[in-house]
């Protein structure tokens, strides 16, 4: 351990990962370690025997979930986006060899009591109950507004400038219910609140177009996941790193982020001692998260996300037995201000005992009761065989890392999909390496 | 998926693990590329992901995919992702070094983790041209193996000897257990493993079961 590094690593969640990779693949030394003695971090998938450990320690899993490694259960929910910014690095990067997707089987939003399919095209918008029959000529005229919508081609802007009228004005000038408005601001262009209603509608335009060409790609859903869980993310990024060199150290109990006078960084402590590098990356919980500040305060907390893992022992109800499957409920629905989610999985995705179905329910954190606040999403799930909650905070930098050579990356979020973790990955390459990330194709066997 | 056809393609999946410099990236590059860097020459493993290889095993077309554990044995962090969907591990060893055979076991319980029983393991005692400074002898070895229910065989990347043996002896063991590679045999969902190798498509992403799918949604389609 006398070398000297490029880069150290800290934490083995997806966002460092894919740093690891991609800055091992620049040809720089890496070293990523993480405390735990799994890969993952934040964003793993665990077994039962992980998880019990982290959610009732001391307690065995029974024996009637059946073995241990047929779970992978993630700790934050989330789908990969069929045609998001994720597709892209593991598209460039090449790690899809390691890794086998699913489509997700559906997406359903939550209204009036009842859950139904997602609308993400014409044909389906005329068919879906959410709209009655003036309501779906006038939707069907937005979507055809957005699906006609060139950015070089005034005739198909009908008056509207995407770049200066609110979401608000162009749902006024279609004449879209409240109702419509909230399944497509939600549902479709995945806001998890309202804010996004008066900002300029370029924003919501390209979720939606985001979100109806991922749901184009497969037909059922906008997402994927891979086989096995999302822990498989992170390892196949650790394993890119490896093979271009990097060293990967896990169950390291990292006790000292060591700097020098100026507080700039020299390396990191760990037991009796210390690797240096020039940079250092790591996510919040390597920086104080969670613990009183002693120095220097390098992480704030943004606000707290719960979610409640839910062991099921059928799918879903009203999700004709899908064997995936988002459900959204918009804020509006329950009274709140930030939406709840409910992702689920089941052993057709390899991460749970055959007949058992995971259902993740999760929302921002807005009262000092969290667990009755994801009540409406659970009373969707029918009978809950088990259940394991957490409350976690979302912390967030306090500075660059310019200064002092320290690179902090964000929790991750209550978003249903990965396009901010891979924003925090664009944001923080840049803040490293002082360029932009631009993928270049990579050949495609590794020669030595 | 029919049951497999003698003509068709069996894509195998091999794993290599073992100890840190005991020769399981020579073993590769012997076996695939005929070559063998001297120790001067070679470092530890860096830039090898995969090769692919293909032979014909009692009359089937095989598609090898062989798999190296770019470097991450040297910590013990191999990845679980690492272990998926293998149906073969060739387990090295150093006949020089007491240490690496000392170490089998861990890495055996390993593989109880993340693999299934049925799936074939060799343990290679490789470097047997430095037969002047063995340290583990050949009858201990092949004792060990047997407990482990595992093949044996002892070879030398360097001077080529036993190599395409030890390869070919898996994957004539894998063959003769259909419920490895036959989907119509296991009755388990193995055709979600779209490729052995899952090196099949540059450029694009891997959905499995689509075809399924959508067959399910034009003829189950209610509307």
């Amino acid at each position: 351990m006398d070398e000297e590094y490029d880069v150290i690593v800290l934490g083995t969640g997806l966002t460092e990962c894919i740093l690891s990779g991609l800055l091992s693949k620049e040809g720089k030394k890496v070293l990523h370690m993480d405390r735990n003695d799994y890969y993952g971090g934040e964003s793993a998938s665990l077994n039962l025997t992980q998880l019990y450990r982290q959610f009732r320690p001391g307690q065995e899993p029974p024996s009637e979930l059946g073995r241990d490694r047929d779970y992978a259960v993630d700790l934050v929910p989330k789908f990969i986006i069929a045609s998001g910014e994720l597709t892209q690095i593991l598209v460039h990067t090449d790690v899809t060899r390691y890794l086998e997707f699913k489509q997700i089987a559906g997406s359903f939003v939550y209204r009036d009591g009842r859950i139904s399919k997602v609308p993400s095209t014409e044909m389906e918008a005329v068919k879906s109950p959410l709209m009655g029959l003036f309501e779906k000529r006038r939707a069907k005229k937005f979507f055809e507004f957005l699906q006609n919508w060139k950015d070089e081609d005034p005739a198909t802007h009908q008056g509207v400038d995407l770049d200066k009228d609110s979401m608000k004005t162009v749902y006024e000038k279609f004449g879209l219910e409240p109702g419509t408005q909230d399944f497509i601001g939600h549902a479709m262009a995945l806001y998890l609140d309202d804010d996004y209603i008066t900002k300029p509608a370029r924003a919501t335009y390209t979720r939606i177009v985001l979100y109806t060409s991922s749901m184009a790609r497969y037909g059922k859903s906008p997402y994927i996941y891979p086989l096995y869980g999302l822990g498989e993310l992170p390892q196949s990024f650790a394993r890119l790193s490896a093979i271009y060199g990097g060293t990967y150290m896990l169950d390291k109990s990292i006790d000292e982020i060591v700097t020098d006078a100026q507080g700039k960084f020299v390396g990191v402590r760990s037991g009796g001692e210390t690797v240096k590098a020039k940079q250092v990356i790591g996510d919040p919980s390597y920086f104080g998260a969670g613990k009183q500040a002693e120095g220097k305060v390098r992480v704030v907390e943004e606000g707290k996300v719960v979610r409640a893992i839910c062991v099921l022992k059928h799918p879903i109800p009203e999700t004709d037995d899908s064997d995936s499957c988002q459900i959204i409920i918009p804020q509006n629905q329950v009274g709140r201000r930030n939406d709840i989610y409910i992702a689920m999985v089941s052993s057709t995705h390899n991460v749970c005992a055959k007949g058992i179905h995971i259902a993740i329910v999760s929302t921002i954190v807005e009262t000092d009761k969290p667990e009755l606040e994801i009540a409406p999403g659970l009373k969707l799930l029918g009978p809950i065989h088990d259940k394991f909650v957490s409350i976690s905070p979302v912390y967030t930098p306090t500075t660059t890392g310019q200064d002092d050579n320290v690179f902090i990356t964000r929790s991750y979020d209550a978003t249903s999909h990965f396009e901010t973790v891979v924003e925090d990955v664009q944001d923080v390459w840049k803040r490293v390496t002082g360029t932009d990330l631009v993928l270049k194709k990579q050949e495609l066997e590794v020669q030595q | 998926m029919a049951p497999a056809a003698s003509q068709s393609t069996v894509n195998v999946k091999l794993l290599l693990i073992g100890n840190s410099s005991v020769g399981k990236s020579s073993m590769l590059l012997r076996f695939s590329d005929e070559q063998w860097l001297p120790e001067d020459e070679s470092s530890a493993t860096i830039g090898v992901d995969f090769r692919v290889h293909k032979m014909d095993v009692n009359g089937k077309k095989v598609k090898l995919s062989i798999w190296d554990t770019a470097g991450q044995e040297r910590f013990r962090t191999i990845t679980s992702s690492y272990y998926r969907g293998a149906q073969g591990i060739i387990l090295v060893y150093d006949v020089s070094s007491r240490e690496s055979f000392d170490a089998l076991p861990r890495w055996y319980s390993e593989l109880e983790t993340y693999v299934s029983d049925s799936v074939v393991k060799i343990l290679v005692g490789n470097k047997v041209d430095k037969e002047f400074s063995r340290q583990v002898p050949e009858a201990e070895a092949s004792a060990f193996a047997q407990r482990m229910n595992s093949l044996f065989i002892e070879a030398s990347a360097k001077t080529s000897i036993n190599v395409k043996e030890a390869f070919v002896s898996v994957v004539e063991k894998i063959i003769d257990t259909p419920e490895l590679w036959d989907s119509g045999v296991s009755g388990q969902s193995k055709g979600q493993r779209t490729d052995g190798g899952r090196g099949g498509v540059p450029g694009g992403v891997q959905v499995v079961g689509l075809s399924d799918d959508q067959a399910d949604q034009g003829g189950g389609c209610s509307c």
